[in-house]
């Protein structure tokens, strides 16, 4: 863009120091904690992070609900992103409107209104008994189906946009062509769909996966004490226990979660590709 | 000219300095605001000429802006629970409250005069704890009914983490025939039930809505709270245990070479007199720990209020909470939490 390459990069230069100040700088500060034993460094703070059941509970429990909100989001993001591009533009534009609003509305607005519909008298609960599936309401909330409904709702609409924005791009012909060419639905999403939104998908499931591990407020609301999560468990830690160490600790092992999944489904994009 | 200059620059500072003198910067919680600065701090302010500063955010936030400037103290006066007060002073960043040039100190009720020690912190308000519950469900005589077979998948507990966590617990004990500090005896009891527990819950406002959306029938709750439940439209009561009350108790504290310990000294008096504390119940904002506090049966009724009151309620000592907690702590996560 600047024949000068010198220029160009000092016209990002205070750019690039005043995020290196304002928030490199801090948040290093704030993660070496858990790199600390007194005046030395040490992985020690780790190690009694993940000695303790409860945190091991912990994690898992974060890693197995937010692997399951990507990944039924994806099946379910694939599905209605097919549908949102075979509609005429128009009914598109309203479609994908559909999808988007609730990312408009507060986050915590969404999940008080789940509040009300998986509680005893909600929605859900009448629903089933009016119709003799349950002799009486069951216990929705609070636990981790409830969490698990809250987080999909919350993300999923990330998902979908990413495969619509992906699908968009597809050629037109290439689902009519294999379908000529004998394919069943299935060998056209596997070989056809999948490995053409890739990029979407990885965006998508990162976008997903990476939200559903680090929400506070759907955990908080949803799942209560009783379903502790990596970022409710950070909070119990520096407002009730004053352990900015343990916070730091779950701190750097969400971001490590994090780019660890994006490194994992962009391998897993790339293996389609070389296999293709 | 220069010398008019220079005189009206030296009046300036002067007043400037005066001016600073007259500023004392408290620390407290942030609930009511509007309220306190109407019935509190603009009143003092017209009287005292100078100016408060007022700074707000969770306990633990406040505890560590006080210890990040003890040193050069930012703070004078600081209103925390007792345990918070007496982590503080056991840290030295405390200075004792000299109680001779508080007129209204002999006003106290007992608990509030010194409850740790040194008149370290000054109670100017404290708050009974007891069981909430629908009374066309059922009928709470003692704690240990919140674990028993009526209230099982109807009731909601505080997380140990929150100000009426270790009271319900404590209480629980009682009932079970054991108060030993370490509480082992009612976390395990809370454990061994906690399927039929809805929620261990950590704001006093989510019980509101899971009452209102019938989740829940009981939940041990402050006094504080009863407000959001008397009128919700279902038949509410509040529950006299055969093992009494518990509670909590709030405090007035010093910060440890601040300078302004005159104002200071001067506004917790303001505080604790009788007309504002009066006002302050009467805004249920506080029960009043001033014992000449008269309000109405209607006003009482939202309150912990009375000498009886007062006299019977079982407050754990704030040395019991900062030594047991992390242990506390640590039983809760390990067995209750899962």
């Amino acid at each position: 863009m600047f024949e000068n390459r010198a220029i160009g990069l000092a016209l990002t230069l205070p750019a690039a120091l005043f995020a290196a100040a304002l928030f490199l700088l801090p948040v290093g500060i704030l993660l070496s904690e858990a790199f600390r034993a007194g005046d030395q460094w040490s992985v020690q703070a780790y190690f009694d992070f993940f000695a303790q059941p409860l945190n091991q509970r912990v994690f898992w429990r974060t890693l197995k609900l937010a692997g399951l909100v990507a990944i039924v989001s994806a099946i379910v993001g694939y599905a209605a992103a097919f549908c949102i591009v075979s509609l005429p533009p128009t009914s598109r534009g309203r479609m994908f409107g559909l999808v988007t609003l609730p990312l408009m509305i507060s986050p915590v607005a969404r999940t008080y209104a789940w509040l009300v519909i998986l509680g005893r008298t909600g929605f859900v609960n009448a629903i089933l008994v009016d119709l003799g599936i349950l002799d009486s309401p069951m216990r929705i909330l609070f636990t981790e189906t409830a969490v698990f409904i809250g987080l999909l709702q919350l993300f999923m609409p990330l998902m979908i946009i990413s495969l619509v924005s992906a699908m968009e791009n597809m050629p037109r012909d290439a689902i009519s062509a294999a379908r000529i060419l004998g394919a069943n639905w299935f060998q056209v999403f596997t070989r056809v769909i999948l490995p053409l939104t890739r990029e979407g998908l990885v965006v998508g499931g990162t976008l997903v996966f990476t939200g559903a591990m680090t929400a506070y407020i759907t955990p908080a609301i949803l799942g209560g004490s009783k379903v502790l999560m990596l970022e409710t468990l950070l909070y119990q830690r520096v407002t009730v226990a004053n352990d900015f160490v343990a916070a730091s600790v779950i701190a750097m092992i969400l971001i490590v979660m994090a780019f660890s999944a994006n490194i994992l489904l962009k391998q897993i994009a790339t293996a389609r590709r070389t296999r293709a | 000219m220069k010398k008019l200059l220079l005189a009206t620059a030296a009046t300036l500072l002067a007043t400037a300095a005066s001016a600073q003198d007259k500023t004392l910067t408290i620390s407290v919680y942030s609930f009511a605001q509007d309220e306190f600065k109407e019935l509190v701090y603009d009143p003092f302010e017209a009287i005292c000429g100078c100016t408060l500063v007022i700074e707000t955010g969770n306990s633990v936030e406040r505890m560590a802006k006080i210890e990040a400037n003890a040193a050069n103290p930012v703070i004078d006066m600081a209103v925390i629970s007792s345990h918070d007060a007496l982590a503080a002073a056991r840290k030295g960043l405390l200075q004792s409250v000299d109680i001779t040039k508080l007129s209204n100190y002999d006003k106290l009720y007992d608990l509030a005069r010194d409850p740790i020690g040194d008149h370290m912190g000054i109670g100017y308000t404290f708050y009974a704890t007891s069981i909430v519950y629908r009374s066309d469900k059922v009928t709470v005589t003692s704690w240990a009914d919140l674990l028993g077979p009526e209230l099982a998948g109807n009731v909601a507990l505080p997380d140990v983490t929150t100000n009426q966590g270790p009271p319900t617990l404590y209480m629980l004990g009682k009932a079970m025939g054991d108060t030993d500090p370490s509480l082992s005896a009612p976390i395990e009891q809370v454990a061994e039930h906690a399927d039929d527990i809805v929620t261990f819950y950590v704001r006093s406002s989510q019980l509101a809505q899971l009452m209102q959306q019938e989740e829940i029938w009981a939940a041990p709750i402050g006094r504080f709270a009863w407000g959001q439940f008397k009128d919700n439209g279902f038949p509410m009561a509040w529950a006299t245990p055969t093992e009494g009350q518990t509670g909590g108790l709030n405090v007035m504290v010093m910060t440890a070479g601040n300078g302004n310990e005159e104002l200071a000294l001067q506004f917790m008096d303001f505080w604790l007199s009788t007309p504002i504390q009066t006002a302050l119940a009467e805004a249920l904002v506080d029960s009043p720990a001033n014992s000449e506090v008269v309000v109405s049966d209607e006003i009482a009724d939202n309150l912990t209020y009375g000498a009886e009151t007062a006299a019977s309620l079982d407050l754990i000592p704030a040395d019991v909470i900062l030594d047991q907690r992390d242990g506390w702590l640590e039983q809760w996560n390990a067995k209750v939490i899962q």
